[in-house]
C-alpha cells in the first residue's frame, strides 16, 4: 500500500507528460470523466463542460471548503488558444460527519461544472479538444488521493443552436444547486466566540429549512452545526468559532441553501454590527435614497416637537413683521446655521465611530453636562417667552433677532440654536433611522445628517422666500404675547423630561447642583432684565448678575462631578445591578444561573433587544421558572469596573450577553442578537 | 419561528456546552499532561521533558498528507533541526484505533522510522485515543509545541500550503520551525494557531 502511493507520488510529474485519457477512467475508489452539456458548439459560444466524479459507495470527495479535514478537488486546463474557463461552480455540499469532525464534500455520482468561453475564430468543421488536469482526494474512513488527464472532443457547427449530450440531465441537475450570486442586506461579526450572520432574504419567504455553509476555511467549528433562525425578516445564523481560528476575515463568503426551494445563494458579508430585530423589521436599514427622504421628513417633523416649536414659532412670526427685502438672507443664514451644526455633530459622531468608539446618535446626551446646559438653554428660553426678560434685546442677540437689528448673523445663530435644542429629541425619535446612517460610508452618512438638518430648518426656508404664504400667517398683534407665554410650557415639559434624563445620570447631589444653577439662572435673567434706577444699584446688580453666572457655571461641571452614583432603580425592576462583588456571590450559589446584560441608554441594539426579548412576559417567567439571576451593568456613563468585565470578553461595547450555568461551566456569550425563543433556550439549559 | 427550528437551535446549544468541556488545549496554557508508552516499551510523560522543548507529531504513515512530508524528507529535517539545533523532544503520536489506517504494532513502527530515517525522541502509540482527544487533534499531522514550562506555545497544521502536492513544501511556511526561531530568539510566535489539514485522526 504505501510503498504504491510513494510510487504515485514519483510517477506524478511523469504523468503529467502523459497522453490524456478520453471517456470514464478507473482509479482507486473513484471514475472521473471529463464531459460537456453539448455535444457540438457554434464559433464564440459559451457553453458549460465539467468533470463528473463517480466514487464508490460510501467515499466522498470535497467542496471549496472541505472542512475539518480533506482537499477540495482541483481542475487544471490546457486549452487551445482563445478558450477560457472558469472557476468551479460549486453545488452546495453535503456535510459528513467523520468522527467528531465534518467535512463538506460529495458522494455519489456528482459533476464539477465550469463555464467554458470559446473565440469567434473557431471554423465550423473544427474540433475543440478540452483537456483537463484533475486532482482530487477520495475518501471513506481512509483517503486516497487521485488525478487524471482527461481529454473531451467537442464538434464546432455552423447554426441550429447547441445539440443536448448524454449528460446534460447532470448539467441540469447540477446547476439547479449551484447558489446564486446575490447582494442581499448581510453582515457578520465574529464578537464572542462565534460567528454571527444577518442575512436580509428578498423575494423568499422565511419559513424555510434553511442551512449555512461558511466559505472561508479556518472559520468555524464544523462539527457545531449552525443555529438558523427566521424571525422578523431576517435569517440569523450563528456557529461557534473554530479552535484554530485566528482573525476575523476581511470578507465572508457563505452560500445559505433553502432545502424547501431546492435553492441556494452565495453572499458576501462585510464586517459589521449586527442590527437588531426589532431595528430591522421597522425598516430601518432603507437604502442611502430612502434614508434620505426619510432624514428630511423626519427634519420637518422635528419643527413640531415641544424643543424646538416655541423657538422657532417665535422666530416665525417676526420673520413676517420683519423687512421683506432680507427675509431671504435670514432664511438662508438660518438654514446654514442648520447644517453647519449637524454638519459638525455628525462629524463628531462619525469620527469617534472610526476611531472604535462605541457610540451611536444621540452620543452628545451621554455627558451630564450637556444635558445641563441644554436645561439651562431651554429653561432660559422658557423664562423669555415668560417675559421675565427680552431674550433678543438684552443677552446674547439670538433668539428673535429679526425686528431688532440682530442681521443674518442673529439668524444663522437661530439655526445653531435650533439643532442645539433639537437634539434632544432626535435622539429618541429619530434614533434608529440615524443609526442606520452610522453604518453607511461616512460621505453617505453625512448627507442622511445634513437631510435631517435640510428638513429641520425647510418650513422657516419656505417662509422667508415665499411672501405669499408669509402672508397666510395671523397678522402680529397683542395676541402674540400671549401665544408667546402660552409657548412657554411647553420648554418647560422639555426641561422636565432632561431633567429626568440628567436624573439617570447623576447623583441627588449633582440634580440638586443642576437646580439650584436653574434658581440662580433665573436669578440673572430676572436682575439682568429690570431697569435700574439708581447708580450704586447698577454696580450691585453687575455684580450679582456676574457671581450668579459664575455659579451657574460652576454647577454645569458639577453634575458631571457629582456623578457614577447608584443608576437608577426601576420599581418592578427584575434584575439586580452589576458589581463584581455581586456576580461572584451569586456564582457560588450552585442552585442558581447567572446572566449578565452589559447595556447603555444610547446603544439602541441593547435598548432593542431587551424591548424584544430580555423584557418579555416569556422571558421574565422563564428567568423566574428557573431561578436564574439576572444582573445588568449600565454603561449609559463610563463604568471602570464594566469595562474591565467587557475587556474579559474581548469587548469594547455593549450590548455583551453572558449566561453562567448553574453548576459552574464556563460562561456562555450570547449573540448581540437576541430573540425571546433564543434567550429562552439558552436560560433553559444553564 | 418552528418547532423543528427550536429543536435545531437546541440540538446546537447542547452541543456547544458539550464540547465546550473537551475543547482544545489554549495556546499560552499548560499542555495537557499524559503518560504513554513508546515503541520500546518505555514510559514517557509530558512532565518528564520540563525544562525542554517538546514537540508532538500526530501521525498515520499512510496518510497522503503525512506522505507528502515524509517523502521528501521535509518531516525528518525538522524532526533534526528540533533535537540538534533546538535540544527538543520530538514525539510521534498514533491515535489510530486497531484496525483502522495507520495503527501498527511498536516492531512496524521502529520499522518505519528506521526504513524513513525518521529521527523522533520517541514514537508512541496512543490506541485508546486518549491523549489525541486531550489535544484535540483532528488530523495527520498535527503538530504542537510545548515550552520548557509546560505552556502549549503553538499548535495547528505543519506549513501554511494545505495541499498533497510535495512540489509546494518549499513555497510554504514551515510553521514548526518558524516557531522554533522565534521561540529561540525569545520572540512571540506570530502564527501561533494556524489551520491544520490533512486526514481525519482515527479514533
Amino acid at each position: 500500500m504505501m510503498r504504491s502511493l510513494f510510487a504515485a507520488l514519483i510517477l506524478l510529474p511523469l504523468m503529467a507528460w502523459a497522453a490524456p485519457e478520453y471517456g470514464t477512467v478507473e482509479r482507486d475508489h473513484i471514475r472521473a470523466e471529463l464531459v460537456a452539456e453539448t455535444a457540438a458548439i457554434e464559433p464564440g459560444q459559451s457553453f458549460r463542460a465539467g468533470l463528473r466524479l463517480e466514487p464508490d459507495e460510501n467515499w466522498h470527495t470535497y467542496w471549496i471548503n472541505p472542512g475539518d479535514s480533506g482537499l477540495p478537488t482541483q481542475l487544471d486546463w490546457d486549452l487551445p488558444d482563445g478558450v477560457v474557463a472558469g472557476e468551479i461552480e460549486w453545488a452546495w455540499p453535503e456535510a459528513l460527519q467523520m468522527g467528531h469532525l465534518v467535512n463538506y464534500g460529495y458522494k455519489d455520482e456528482h459533476l464539477l461544472p465550469v463555464q467554458i468561453d470559446t473565440p469567434d475564430t473557431l471554423e465550423p468543421g473544427d474540433t475543440l479538444t478540452l483537456v483537463v488536469d484533475a486532482a482530487w482526494l477520495v475518501c471513506e474512513e481512509i483517503c486516497i488521493p487521485g488525478d487524471a488527464k482527461l481529454a473531451l472532443d467537442i464538434d464546432v457547427v455552423a447554426g441550429n443552436g447547441p445539440r443536448a449530450s448524454e449528460h446534460a440531465d447532470l448539467f441540469a441537475d447540477t446547476l439547479g444547486r449551484v447558489p446564486e450570486r446575490v447582494e442581499w442586506t448581510t453582515r457578520f461579526n465574529t464578537d464572542g466566540g462565534s460567528l454571527s450572520v444577518q442575512v436580509v432574504p428578498e423575494n423568499v419567504g422565511l419559513d424555510r429549512d434553511w442551512s449555512f455553509f461558511a466559505i472561508n476555511e479556518n472559520l468555524v467549528e464544523h462539527a457545531e452545526a449552525p443555529s438558523v433562525l427566521a424571525e422578523d425578516g431576517q435569517v440569523l445564523i450563528s456557529q461557534p468559532l473554530s479552535a484554530y481560528f485566528s482573525r476575523a476575515p476581511e470578507q465572508l463568503d457563505f452560500v445559505l441553501v433553502d432545502h424547501d426551494g431546492a435553492r441556494a445563494w452565495r453572499l458576501s458579508a462585510e464586517p459589521g454590527e449586527l442590527l437588531s430585530a426589532g431595528m430591522l423589521a421597522e425598516g430601518s436599514t432603507p437604502g442611502w435614497a430612502l434614508a434620505l427622504i426619510l432624514a428630511l421628513a423626519g427634519g420637518v417633523l422635528l419643527n413640531l416637537m415641544p424643543c424646538v416649536f416655541p423657538v422657532l414659532s417665535i422666530k416665525a412670526m417676526s420673520l413676517v413683521s420683519g423687512a421683506g427685502h432680507d427675509q431671504r438672507a435670514h432664511g438662508l443664514a438660518y438654514t446654514a446655521g442648520v447644517l453647519v451644526s449637524f454638519a459638525v455633530l455628525a462629524g463628531v459622531l462619525l469620527a469617534l465611530r472610526a476611531g472604535g468608539e462605541a457610540v451611536g446618535w444621540g452620543f452628545q446626551l451621554q455627558s451630564a453636562w450637556f444635558v445641563a446646559l441644554l436645561v439651562y438653554i431651554l429653561f432660559a428660553l422658557g423664562l423669555s417667552l415668560s417675559g421675565l426678560f427680552d431674550f433678543g434685546t438684552r443677552l446674547m442677540g439670538i433668539g428673535q433677532g429679526l425686528t431688532e437689528k440682530g442681521g443674518s448673523k442673529g439668524s444663522f445663530f437661530t439655526g445653531v440654536l435650533a439643532c442645539v435644542v433639537a437634539s434632544p429629541c432626535t435622539a429618541p425619535f429619530m434614533g434608529a433611522a440615524l443609526g442606520a446612517a452610522v453604518f453607511m460610508p461616512w460621505p453617505l452618512a453625512m448627507t442622511v445628517f445634513l437631510a435631517l438638518g435640510l428638513g429641520l430648518a425647510l418650513p422657516m426656508l419656505v417662509l422667508s422666500f415665499s411672501p405669499a404664504l408669509a402672508r397666510r400667517l395671523p397678522r402680529p398683534g397683542p395676541w402674540m404675547d400671549t401665544f408667546k407665554q402660552a409657548m412657554a410650557f411647553p420648554l418647560y415639559l422639555a426641561v422636565v423630561w432632561l431633567l429626568w434624563v440628567l436624573a439617570r445620570q447623576t447623583d441627588p447631589t449633582g440634580l440638586a447642583m443642576v437646580l439650584s444653577g436653574m434658581v440662580a439662572l433665573a436669578f440673572v435673567l430676572w436682575l439682568a432684565g429690570r431697569e435700574s434706577r439708581s447708580e450704586s444699584l447698577v454696580v450691585a446688580r453687575h455684580a450679582a448678575v456676574g457671581l450668579s453666572l459664575i455659579f451657574v457655571v460652576s454647577t454645569l461641571f458639577s453634575a458631571d462631578h457629582f456623578g457614577g452614583g447608584e443608576g437608577a432603580t426601576v420599581e418592578n425592576a427584575h434584575w439586580e445591578n452589576y458589581s463584581a462583588e455581586t456576580l461572584a456571590e451569586w456564582r457560588d450559589d450552585p442552585e442558581r444561573a447567572v446572566l449578565v446584560n452589559m447595556t447603555a441608554d444610547w446603544c439602541i441594539t441593547c435598548l432593542v433587544n431587551e424591548r424584544v426579548a430580555l423584557n418579555t412576559p416569556a422571558v421574565r417567567d422563564t428567568m423566574a421558572e428557573h431561578d436564574v439571576v439576572y444582573l445588568k451593568g449600565d454603561w449609559t456613563r463610563r463604568d471602570p469596573d464594566i469595562t474591565e468585565y467587557l475587556s474579559k470578553y474581548d469587548r469594547n461595547g455593549v450590548p455583551l450577553y453572558v449566561l453562567y450555568p448553574r453548576n459552574g461551566d464556563d460562561p456562555r456569550v450570547l449573540p448581540q442578537v437576541l430573540t425571546p425563543q433564543l434567550v429562552i433556550q439558552a436560560l433553559e439549559r444553564s | 419561528m418552528s418547532y423543528r427550528m427550536m429543536q435545531v437551535l437546541a440540538a446546537s446549544l447542547l452541543l456547544a456546552l458539550s464540547t465546550a468541556l473537551m475543547a482544545a488545549p489554549e495556546v499560552g496554557q499548560p499542555a495537557p499532561d499524559f503518560t504513554l508508552t513508546d515503541t520500546q516499551g518505555n514510559e514517557h510523560s509530558l512532565s518528564d521533558f520540563r525544562g525542554q522543548t517538546v514537540i508532538l507529531e500526530w501521525t498515520n504513515h499512510d496518510c497522503p498528507f503525512v506522505i507528502k512530508h515524509y517523502q521528501p524528507g521535509n518531516m525528518q529535517d525538522q524532526q533534526r533541526l528540533a533535537r540538534n539545533e533546538h535540544d527538543a523532544v520530538w514525539l510521534s503520536i498514533i491515535s489510530s484505533r486497531p484496525g483502522t489506517q495507520g495503527h501498527v504494532s511498536p516492531e512496524e513502527a521502529d520499522e518505519l522510522t528506521a526504513s524513513r530515517d525518521a529521527y523522533p525522541t520517541a514514537v508512541l502509540i496512543d490506541e485508546s485515543g486518549d491523549v489525541g482527544r486531550a489535544y484535540d487533534a483532528r488530523v495527520t499531522p498535527h503538530m504542537y509545541i510545548i515550552d520548557a514550562e509546560g505552556i502549549l506555545r503553538y499548535m495547528g497544521g505543519i506549513d501554511s500550503n494545505p495541499s498533497r502536492n510535495p512540489e509546494d513544501i518549499p513555497d510554504a511556511t514551515q510553521y514548526v520551525v518558524v516557531a522554533l526561531e522565534q521561540m529561540a530568539a525569545g520572540e512571540e510566535i506570530a502564527e501561533a494557531v494556524t489551520r491544520p489539514y490533512g486526514c481525519s485522526v482515527h479514533y
